[in-house]
């Protein structure tokens, strides 16, 4: 696993990827800080970094779309599956090393809190609840995107697939008052929003960090078996 | 199907391996043992199922039935056990273009677990005995295609594996980089199993000792290269003499073996095969006879049953079927 590990973080920070992933990231963050907390004269972080969740959405296809398509198209996953390497190690490697890149951003937008407390009034304790829901949710869209990633070879068809679904589990409670029934509940229950913003008022409660877990690890799990499925259908 | 060349189990072991796509049978029923040492050539036409046995080999693919082992443990049920015994180079190398040579190698050291401290010592070998060590410190993505699949067969080095598979190994290269391939591979066939493939008849000829050729995902031959060199060939006789006169005389021969007339050619030449049963004095019986009886011997050449012709007639004989 240490392996794949070092490898695409080796990969994230020798091309682009990485750089482009934070560049926006940072760019637009700052933008939202700009308009939202200077110009408004405000020193609510939370409202910020709500905010800021919104770009995972758009952001992490681009750091997983080639952890398991690219590695397909470039021919170099019969390397990998023929190693003594676990298919569950390959998984853990490579989404850690996306969560790695994923955990380097959050820890850059600090410097948003740091300029509110030398200015104003940072709340702590409500500040750290969002970051910790900010990362959650950040590695979640992470760990359903490498998932996506293993559908297809093409990078293009990851990425547009992970924005589409993610966009979906994002905004799954608000469709599910349009849904009937059963469909309603099951929409609301998948909806990452709805166990993001408790964190954005503050609160941190354990049935919301456990489902963020839980969705981590079943997508994780989900990927492993898709990828040794594979190995009995694929031409 | 000509004739089976080795029995038992062996370092490589295909037990009634049959692997299906959907409608399409890649692989029917294949067994064959290959044992320590020895180079196969794995022959087929595109589509014969070579990639699918070697894919499954490495643990790629899973078969739809049947048992493969590497050094006796199963590919399926031992995977990691076997996977560390096992290097290799697929058709299209697996390479980072982003990566340096020396930082990539170090990758597949450390993903075949090589042990931490000894990968710099281990990188360096496999990078001389590859012919890498000018090339180390550049990108892959910048490389010619020749120094591209010796990194695809560094990578495979990596760890030292006891079996080595190339999915053909020279495709793409020009005749130069084929050769120096060819000559890497018959060095390292001393040290490691290998099981190759190529639709380069006389390259499988040059490089193993034994051939299995595939049609339609069957095995149509399987020949021991290194044992047929030490047969009799059959030779080919042309001799100024009518058919008439000449076949009684050499019918008085004891170790002509079975003789066979090729027609066609000059009046008052005769061409004639002689199969001996084994090994024997036969070119000297015939130069006796022939002088004896004052026919001039125009030619004689041993008759070299060819890779090509084993392979052509192999197919042949699996259309029939």
């Amino acid at each position: 696993m240490g392996a794949i590990y070092r490898r695409e973080m080796q990969s994230y920070f020798y091309t682009p990827a990485a750089y482009v992933f934070m560049g926006v990231f940072l760019t637009l963050g700052s933008i939202f800080f700009g308009v939202g907390n200077l110009a408004a004269r405000s020193g609510h972080v939370p409202s910020l970094l709500a905010q800021l969740s919104y770009l995972w959405v758009l952001l992490c296809p681009v750091l997983t779309m080639r952890l398991i398509a690219g590695e397909r198209r470039a021919r170099t996953d019969q390397m990998l599956f023929a190693s003594p390497c676990p298919l569950t190690h390959l998984v853990l490697g490579k989404y850690l090393a996306a969560c790695t890149v994923v955990g380097i951003t959050v820890c850059l937008t600090l410097v948003y809190p740091l300029l509110v407390s030398l200015y104003g009034t940072l709340y702590l304790g409500e500040t750290a609840a969002a970051y910790i829901g900010l990362l959650l949710q950040g590695c979640a869209f992470t760990a359903l995107d490498l998932f996506l990633s293993c559908f297809g070879r093409s990078q293009m068809t990851a990425a547009a697939l992970g924005v589409g679904v993610n966009l979906v589990v994002w905004l799954a409670d608000a469709l599910a008052g349009a849904a009937p029934g059963l469909a309603g509940k099951a929409l609301d229950f998948i909806s990452l929003y709805r166990r993001f913003a408790p964190f954005v008022r503050g609160q941190l409660s354990l049935s919301n960090l456990l489902y963020y877990v839980l969705f981590i690890f079943i997508m994780l799990f989900l990927s492993v078996r898709v990828m040794d499925a594979r190995r009995w259908s694929e031409a | 199907m000509i004739s089976p060349a080795d029995g038992g189990s062996g370092m490589i072991s295909f037990q009634a391996v049959s692997k299906r796509y959907g409608a399409h049978q890649a692989l029917r029923e294949v067994t064959f043992h290959q044992p320590r040492g020895q180079v196969l050539g794995l022959l087929g036409r595109n589509g014969a199922g070579k990639s699918t046995a070697m894919n499954i080999l490495c643990g790629c693919l899973a078969p739809s039935s049947g048992a493969v082992t590497v050094g006796g443990r199963d590919v399926l049920l031992n995977p990691r056990q076997a996977k560390r015994l096992i290097g290799y180079l697929p058709e299209q190398a697996p390479l980072y273009d982003e990566m340096t040579v020396e930082k990539y190698l170090e990758f597949a050291c450390r993903l075949k677990e090589v042990e931490k401290a000894a990968i710099p010592v281990h990188v360096g070998q496999v990078m001389e005995k590859t012919g890498l060590d000018s090339v180390s410190g550049r990108k892959i993505g910048n490389l010619s295609r020749g120094y591209r699949q010796r990194v695809g067969m560094a990578q495979a080095l990596c760890g030292t594996p006891e079996v080595l598979i190339l999915d053909e190994p020279t495709a793409g290269l020009d005749p130069l980089q084929s050769s120096e391939m060819r000559a890497l591979i018959r060095q390292l066939a001393g040290e490691h199993t290998i099981m190759l493939s190529s639709h380069i008849l006389s390259e499988v000829q040059q490089i193993c000792g034994r051939v299995i050729i595939l049609n339609r995902g069957r095995i149509v031959c399987d020949r021991d290269l290194q044992a047929k060199t030490e047969e009799k060939p059959p030779l080919r006789a042309l001799i100024a003499c009518g058919e008439q006169a000449l076949l009684p005389a050499l019918r008085t021969m004891k170790t002509a073996g079975d003789i066979r007339v090729e027609r066609g050619g000059e009046a008052g030449l005769t061409q004639v095969v002689l199969t001996p049963a084994e090994r024997g004095e036969t070119e000297r019986e015939l130069f006796a006879l022939l002088s004896q009886r004052g026919w001039p011997l125009l030619r004689l050449t041993p008759v070299e049953d060819s890779l090509e012709d084993i392979f052509l007639r192999a197919a042949a004989e699996a259309e029939e079927e």
